[in-house]
């Protein structure tokens, strides 16, 4: 897998998958695949989570403002 | 009205949950491996890594149209969607940014290697980084409101030279779609990867949408707490 990379054209390596010079292809194709789909599944998910759990929480904080307002408005400020 | 949003949302997101549900099958079910140059089973990750990077595409543009609105006449729903745009495009990217490397392990034998396309991509989530911490660490205020839109209007330019940068320089990143070098081989991989750009468009969607919301709302509640603090509800706020 390491020899075609010398003989290559730019316009030859931009249409197909050439090996990196010096690159070595050891790795396993099950264990890239399955940790390729646990990082973007863990990143996604996390992203996804933790967006929606901070809008829950301001979301909370905007009604206990809103009320402490309304109550404000109707029996006086505090001191 | 509260309740209406979250049937948008969780109407959304059923919808990308059964796409990547079909998406997923389909991938590991139907579309046959590919050959060993394009890194055999490894290839799997290219249905999601491509359209990933669309979804970059998509989020980078959406916060290049928010900045530059921002720029012309602010609001804070202009400024939302360009925080949201600026931190989809950096989720994206870390999908991309990892997945491909992956993938380059199997096909290129390396996981990194500094081509015209990683080196470009690369820049870009970076800058995109650079407007998030800028947003998060630098305050809320118009100024660097400003300055993060600009920022963004000039990261995004960097988007069109991630695209054309690997048929205008080569490189070893294949021009997969349009020269068939990403091993597209079999009409099922051309489905999968049709249905990896369905998924991806419902779940960046989801992501802005949602992430414009969450921004709405830390601008709502800024307000609140100032409007607050002068009735001299500071405990309260």
């Amino acid at each position: 897998m390491q020899t075609s990379t010398q003989t290559a054209a730019p316009s030859d390596r931009s249409t197909a998958f050439v090996p990196v010079e010096g690159g070595q292809e050891t790795t396993s194709a099950e264990a890239l695949l399955i940790t390729a789909y646990i990082v973007m599944w863990a990143l996604l998910l996390g992203f996804l989570g933790l967006g929606y759990r901070r809008q829950s929480r301001m979301e909370t904080r905007i009604g206990e403002l809103e009320r402490a307002m309304t109550r404000g408005g109707t029996s006086g400020r505090t001191p | 009205m509260q309740s209406r949003k979250d049937l948008v949302f969780y109407g959304l997101l059923g919808l990308t949950l059964i796409a990547f549900a079909v998406l997923i099958g389909f991938v590991f079910l139907v579309a046959p491996e590919a050959q060993p140059q394009a890194g055999g089973l490894a290839q799997k990750i290219f249905y999601f890594h491509v359209p990933a990077a669309y979804a970059m595409y998509v989020s980078g543009a959406v916060c290049f149209g928010a900045s530059a609105l921002y720029l012309a006449g602010p609001s804070d729903a202009r400024d939302a969607w360009a925080k949201s745009g600026a931190e989809c495009a950096v989720a994206f990217g870390m999908l991309v940014l990892t997945s491909g490397p992956l993938w380059a392990k199997k096909a290129w034998g390396v996981y990194w290697t500094w081509d015209p396309r990683l080196t470009t991509l690369l820049l870009s989530v970076l800058i995109y980084a650079a407007v998030v911490v800028l947003r998060v660490f630098g305050g809320g205020g118009d100024a660097e409101r400003r300055f993060a839109a600009a920022l963004s209007v000039l990261g995004t330019v960097n988007l069109p030279i991630v695209h054309y940068s690997v048929k205008k320089w080569g490189g070893n990143h294949p021009t997969v779609i349009t020269q068939g070098g990403g091993g597209l081989s079999h009409p099922d991989m051309k489905t999968a990867l049709l249905l990896g750009f369905v998924a991806m468009t419902l779940l960046v969607a989801l992501l802005l949408w949602s992430r414009a919301r969450l921004a709405l709302a830390e601008s709502r509640l800024a307000a609140l707490q100032e409007q607050a603090a002068a009735e001299g509800l500071e405990e309260a706020a």
